[in-house]
């Protein structure tokens, strides 16, 4: 999966969406879940992604639960459970395969969306694992000052803000010094910019967009 | 007061962090760990701290083990000082700052109150106490971060390069103000790349080098030895290196700037002497 095109993966979101919304029975969304699992398996993707995937499976069975509770139809909280799992896994096949500057090459030169928007899209996904990092950090400096995570729900959360302020503090101003290097280093200065990965599409890649299409076609066809 | 009894610590298991480390820290030591980037010195003091589990070893704090411990606990006899004193801060005025320590530790107001004024007392804060901490200069902040590890009566302080980034005047503040807390019974133990503060203030210097304590013993002797420095990523203090270069010239080895000048003025004191003496 790495080596296809971003803009197939781009396009692979939006035809497994279609395929979610449209599938109705659990063997084929399961199928589909399944089929997507064995892509990143096959992707070889580091086990970091396998946690998230994990936490996705555990968010849609609290939402399928949800709407057990106030539907009372088994089936249509399976298959919304199913559903959502299957949209939003494909996301994470896109992020775990695909750099963030080849995404935004992508969506710059062959979607034509704005740089500014491409930019902002990769740079909060990029600000993630720093958020994380620097938490951790603060955490153990507040670990060093007896902060200990404990008592009842509401103050463990006034508690927290020993993390969250300083976390705020440090990221607005982290942004404000990321935001002064991109301008000195030339950012929004030509309307035209370039990149420099190579992100056309080969003949594999035709072949995944055929085979797509081919799906959604007969999809529809069986439908209705 | 601590005693660390052959501590290893590796993220994998091949490539051990620290291996085998055994040493004691006496009350009221100034102990310097020195050594090159990656040679264990800051995983070792979150050993200490607590904020990193041995996979093998004991740590023992006054007698007692450590091993079910929390950086909570650790915090009430010692206090770690980071090099970034922005991730702690969080309160709106210094004395909140600083009391938050001592709040989490359960004491009563009274004596929090107290805690909290004797601390900024011994940091020379008193007149920032109602000052907002992001706007205090960083020499300032790192004060308030000692500060803070001060409110909780600790018996040791942990300060992981504390004078980065910081002017010459902020520097030779700090530690003018570690050495006094160190002559009223504090230990110090402080990570630092600067050779010279480290002849200067430490009585005790450590040297990590690949995740074992490859020396452990006065400033002095460490300087002598020039082919291990090298090896351990080291330069010896400026004053050390003239002094030893002029040895031949019966210059004692030095590691103070002011006692090597004082030589050098005695002994040209001297020569002049000889010669004008010669010419009459």
């Amino acid at each position: 999966m790495q080596k296809a095109a971003p803009l197939t993966k781009l396009i692979l979101t939006v035809f497994v969406t279609i395929w979610a919304i449209m599938l109705q029975s659990i063997p084929a969304l399961a199928i589909l879940i399944a089929a997507q699992l064995l892509i990143l398996i096959l992707s070889k993707v580091s086990a970091g992604i396998y946690k998230g995937v994990a936490s996705l499976f555990i968010f849609a069975f609290l939402l399928g639960g949800l709407q057990y509770v106030f539907s009372n139809d088994i089936i249509l909280s399976v298959v919304t459970a199913l559903k959502m799992t299957a949209m939003t896994l494909v996301f994470a096949i896109l992020l775990a395969t695909t750099r963030m500057q080849d995404l935004s090459a992508a969506l710059v030169t062959q979607c034509r969306v704005p740089y500014e928007y491409a930019f902002m899209l990769t740079a909060a996904l990029r600000f993630i694992p720093d958020l994380l990092t620097e938490s951790k950090a603060i955490q153990e400096a507040q670990a060093c000052r007896g902060f200990s995570p404990g008592g009842n729900p509401i103050t463990r959360l006034t508690s927290f803000m020993a993390i969250i302020k300083p976390l705020v503090l440090k990221s607005v101003s982290r942004s404000e010094t990321m935001a002064l290097s991109l301008e000195l280093r030339g950012f929004g200065s030509k309307k035209n910019r370039t990149f420099g990965s190579n992100v056309a599409l080969e003949v594999r890649d035709y072949a995944m967009l055929a085979l797509m299409t081919a799906i959604t076609i007969s999809l529809i066809l069986v439908r209705f | 007061m601590l005693e660390l009894k052959n501590i290893s610590f590796a993220y994998k298991a091949q490539s051990p962090v620290i291996n085998n480390v055994s040493l004691t820290i006496a009350t009221g030591e100034f102990l310097a760990i020195a050594g090159r980037n990656g040679s264990g010195k800051t995983t070792l003091t979150r050993l200490i701290m607590a904020l990193k589990k041995p996979t093998s070893g004991e740590i023992t704090l006054d007698g007692k083990t450590t091993k079910k411990s929390g950086p909570a606990d650790m915090a009430r006899s010692i206090g770690y000082v980071f090099q970034n004193p922005d991730r702690q801060i969080f309160h709106d005025t210094v004395i909140a700052e600083v009391a938050y320590g001592p709040e989490q530790l359960g004491y009563s107001p009274d004596k929090v109150t107290e805690m909290v004024n004797q601390a900024l007392t011994a940091t020379g804060l008193t007149e920032l106490a109602s000052a907002y901490p992001a706007t205090l200069s960083r020499g300032q902040k790192q004060r308030l971060a000692i500060a803070s590890a001060l409110a909780m009566e600790p018996k040791m302080l942990i300060l992981d390069e504390p004078t980065s980034g910081q002017d010459n005047i902020e520097r030779n503040q700090l530690m003018k103000l570690l050495a006094d807390l160190n002559k009223q019974g504090l230990a110090i133990l402080l990570i630092t790349h600067d050779m010279e503060l480290l002849a200067a203030y430490a009585t005790r210097v450590i040297v990590m080098d690949h995740g074992t304590n490859a020396y452990d013993g006065t400033p002095a002797t460490l300087f002598k030895n020039t082919a291990q420095l090298k090896k351990w990523g080291l330069t010896e203090p400026t004053a050390m290196n003239i002094s030893q270069n002029l040895e031949d010239l019966g210059i004692v080895p030095t590691t103070s700037i002011t006692d090597l000048s004082n030589h050098l003025i005695d002994m040209m004191g001297r020569s002049t002497h000889a010669k004008s003496s010669a010419a009459y």
